[in-house]
């Protein structure tokens, strides 16, 4: 019956497409699935509402991928795979996108999703979602008949399926959120009736979100499990103690190399990094490019040449973070390897800043380094390593400690700093999550992960903007390789390393959530072994 | 009688020599002294012998104590020397202590002696008042204050000495209270003293040995309390304090114990010694206790 189900989805695909689809599904079914049993989550974030057509980040992302559906989903590499969407096809110049819907699919309260509320959600997510730029090359979204979905670009857009996909546009039921009122403060975003694998039955802030299979879902068969209770720990240790009595079987976006560490050691868990290519999450050290010493390019590349990222991998992360040297993680398929990529050279700092002035002989040059706090290992130690590193270098650094989040992100997006530790994520496509770092258009004063550097090239600006519209993958690579060589070789920002995200789980949860979106993309195959 | 007095008290004998006498036969109170007189010499004399800066990186993060001869007590998680953050972490740490308890000295007598002495209205103020401030939990309290502006060290001892201070004003107001009826006071009073004259030179020098006790104290609170705030991770990331490394540290405790507890050690030690000390201050200044 499985093989079947394989096969019959097969041949309702079209392209190449389908045999990457299968190919990455055949594993699934090697071996006899179990069905039902309640799969515990660990989780440290704390989600405001689980809608995610207009809530970004990683704390709606989870719980919302299981809820509702999306038109297109993805593996372990960046090749959509169908999933709401049946099939899809472009037009001859790009700029339209014509997706057939699965038949019979119903949220769950049992209406049938129709385009009509694909359409509709996908405006909701092009109002209301933070990451305007996802869907702002849209002129307008057609539904000729009810399964259907058409959408017309004013230029191409080939980041467009990678919006279609887990953790940006949920397809959200109409004839329940149209209501007339603000869908951002929507009450029904707490329990939203979704189209995904699982409906939510309880939230409580603080304590846990539970997830019962839905009967309905469009895809025979699935999910597997019975539940998901996504339960919130305090913090990590916890979260880990909890994994290891058994209480939780799957702790994912555990960042503490120490746990990590001792989760390998002990060897009744499984640890893996996969799962994380999507989020890209890059932890770097940004300056104020208008500060009156860092607008000095050799200033900054002095303080790129004095930090030691390998002391920070190998020593601060335990060897389990991977450097990062450019805009995108090295899992993108937009990485390339040929940028500057400052290593360590003490003698080089030094004497790029003797040329700016500063150091023997000139002034002692001073400045402030900030943080955002609670992410100890990823900011806090880095940030002391930081001012320990550049003393070396005869740079004083006063680092400044911010109470919490909102204080942080109020100091820096009112640019009331000279460098910051920050987290920014890549978001599967550098349109979403990169290009806001560092396009002039996106100088934002009061928004926080805006361009808060003050960073402004107009050749940086044109590459990127070619690229986002470039419909030809090799090309659009070649245009990010000389954006990213551009913005190194300017150095508004030092990119430090890779956050380690790392999920940990017992030996009884099967098909692992390890695509390139991990936890946020839909846990509709995990299964449980008894 | 005062002949009785006369011969068994020699007049040459001060009241502070006279405690001193008792301070000096108590063994623990001796002790006491010792470990502070220990602290405080590391801590001034430290940095003239053993000049490592404690933010430099100096070897590999983590290295146990004992393992490299030049780093005797090891490194911490980003590689700094231990026994160069013990040593300069000591002054910030005292000075943390020191400026708390001044501070709680300073309003809390300033309170406590107007309530105590004046009674009435002003007193019922002042009290409401100090309530106000002694119902509220005290770490929570400092936390939120240190919040609020910067964590740096003076807001640190500010933050302690304003949630500290209500004691000090109850234990001055019910000395006030008692020493404002005596004759000596009645007497002052006769000859024309003003109440500032009262207040600051009659009735204060008496009241002061309580007040010594609870002051010593409340030193030892406050560096409990800057340990508190910084194991929270409110203190200033740029003095080295052994709370910092406390908060620094504590994340690392299962895999290196040493990152934490030789601060906390340290502490320990120091607190010790200031509360021996303070007990110490208690018997010598306790009246019943006297020619025993």
């Amino acid at each position: 019956m499985t093989l079947s189900f394989a096969f019959s989805r097969r041949f309702l695909l079209t392209g190449a497409v389908a045999l990457t689809a299968v190919g990455t599904a055949l594993p699934i079914f090697a071996q006899d699935v179990q069905k039902g049993g309640t799969l515990v989550m660990a989780s440290l974030q704390k989600p405001r509402h689980l809608n995610a057509a207009v809530q970004s980040g990683l704390a709606t992302a989870v719980p919302a991928a299981q809820i509702f559906a999306t038109l297109l989903r993805y593996g372990a590499d960046f090749e959509p795979q169908p999933y709401l969407a049946e099939s899809w096809e472009f037009s001859d110049d790009n700029t339209v996108l014509t997706l057939k819907l699965h038949s019979g699919a119903t949220f769950h309260d049992g209406q049938p999703i129709t385009a009509t509320d694909v359409i509709w959600s996908l405006d909701v997510a092009k109002q209301n979602h933070p990451f305007s730029s996802m869907l702002e090359p849209v002129e307008a979204f057609g539904a000729p008949d009810p399964q259907t979905v058409v959408i017309r670009m004013k230029q191409p857009h080939p980041a467009i399926l990678l919006v279609l996909s887990s953790a940006l546009t949920p397809v959200l039921p109409k004839h329940v959120f149209d209501d007339g009122q603000d869908i951002k403060s929507n009450p029904k975003n707490n329990l939203p009736i979704g189209s995904g694998p699982f409906k939510v039955t309880a939230f409580e802030p603080g304590q846990h979100i539970i997830l019962e299979r839905y009967d309905g879902f469009f895809l025979e068969g699935k999910p597997y499990l019975d539940r998901i209770i996504i339960r919130q720990y305090q913090d990590a240790n916890s979260g880990v103690l909890a994994l290891e009595s058994g209480e939780a079987q799957i702790f994912p976006l555990l960042d503490s190399t120490r746990l990590i560490r001792r989760l390998e050691k002990s060897g009744t868990m499984t640890v893996t990094d996969q799962g994380y290519a999507g989020i890209g999450p890059v932890n770097w050290l940004a300056f104020n490019t208008k500060n009156s010493a860092l607008s000095d390019l050799r200033v900054r590349q002095a303080m790129a040449y004095a930090i030691d990222r390998n002391f920070v991998t190998k020593a601060l992360h335990s060897g389990l973070s991977k450097p990062a040297i450019e805009p995108v993680v090295q899992d993108s398929i937009f990485f390339a390897p040929d940028v500057e990529s400052y290593d360590f050279d003490l003698d080089k700092a030094k004497a790029l800043l003797a040329e700016a002035g500063y150091g023997e002989g000139g002034n002692t040059l001073q400045l402030r380094i900030d943080y955002i706090p609670d992410i100890e290992e990823q900011q806090r130690a880095v940030a002391e390593y930081i001012k320990a590193a550049l003393a070396k270098a005869g740079v004083e650094v006063t680092v400044r400690a911010s109470p919490d989040f909102p204080t942080w992100a109020q100091r820096i997006s009112s640019y009331d700093f000279d460098m910051t530790m920050d987290q920014v994520f890549n978001w599967g496509d550098p349109v979403i999550g990169v290009n806001r770092t560092y396009l002039c258009s996106n100088i934002r004063e009061g928004i926080i992960w805006s361009n808060t550097q003050q960073y402004c090239n107009e050749t940086v600006d044109r590459l990127l903007n070619q690229a986002g519209v470039e419909p030809d993958l090799a090309k659009r690579k070649d245009l990010y390789a000389q954006a990213f060589r551009q913005i190194t070789a300017d150095i508004p920002i030092h990119f430090i390393n890779q956050v380690p995200y790392h999920t940990v789980y017992s030996q009884a949860v099967q098909n692992p959530p390890v695509s390139i979106w991990g936890a946020m993309g839909p846990m509709d195959e995990v299964w449980l072994k008894q | 009688m005062t002949a009785v007095t006369k011969t068994s008290v020699p007049a040459a004998r001060g009241p502070m020599v006279e405690a001193w006498g008792i301070f000096r036969r108590s063994p623990s109170a001796m002790l006491g002294l010792a470990l502070l007189a220990v602290v405080i010499l590391m801590t001034f004399a430290g940095p003239f012998l053993y000049g490592v800066d404690p933010f430099e990186i100096v070897w590999a993060p983590l290295t146990p104590p004992g393992q490299e001869a030049a780093i005797p007590l090891g490194t911490d998680n980003l590689g700094r020397d231990i026994l160069a953050g013990l040593i300069e972490g000591g002054s910030a740490t005292l000075a943390v202590g020191f400026a708390a308890a001044l501070i709680t000295m300073l309003i809390g007598v300033m309170v406590g002696a107007y309530a105590g002495f004046y009674g009435g209205v002003v007193d019922d103020v002042l009290m409401r008042f100090t309530e106000f401030f002694q119902v509220l939990p005290p770490l929570l309290f400092a936390m939120v204050v240190v919040t609020l502006f910067q964590p740096t060290l003076v807001n640190v001892a500010l933050a302690i000495g304003i949630v500290s201070w209500p004691q000090t004003a109850r234990l001055t107001r019910s000395e006030f209270r008692r020493i404002r009826t005596l004759e000596y006071v009645s007497a002052m009073r006769a000859i024309g003293a003003g109440d500032s004259n009262i207040i600051w030179r009659v009735i204060l020098p008496n009241a002061l040995p309580p007040l010594i006790v609870s002051a010593t104290l409340t030193i030892g609170m406050a560096i409990l309390f800057e340990a508190g705030l910084s194991f929270l991770g409110l203190s200033d990331p740029n003095v080295m304090s052994w709370g910092l490394m406390i908060g620094s540290g504590r994340e690392y405790l299962l895999d290196a114990w040493w990152v934490v507890t030789l601060p906390g050690a340290m502490i320990f030690l120091t607190v010790l010694g200031v509360s021996l000390v303070g007990d110490g201050l208690n018997d010598a200044f306790n009246p019943r206790l006297r020619e025993r």
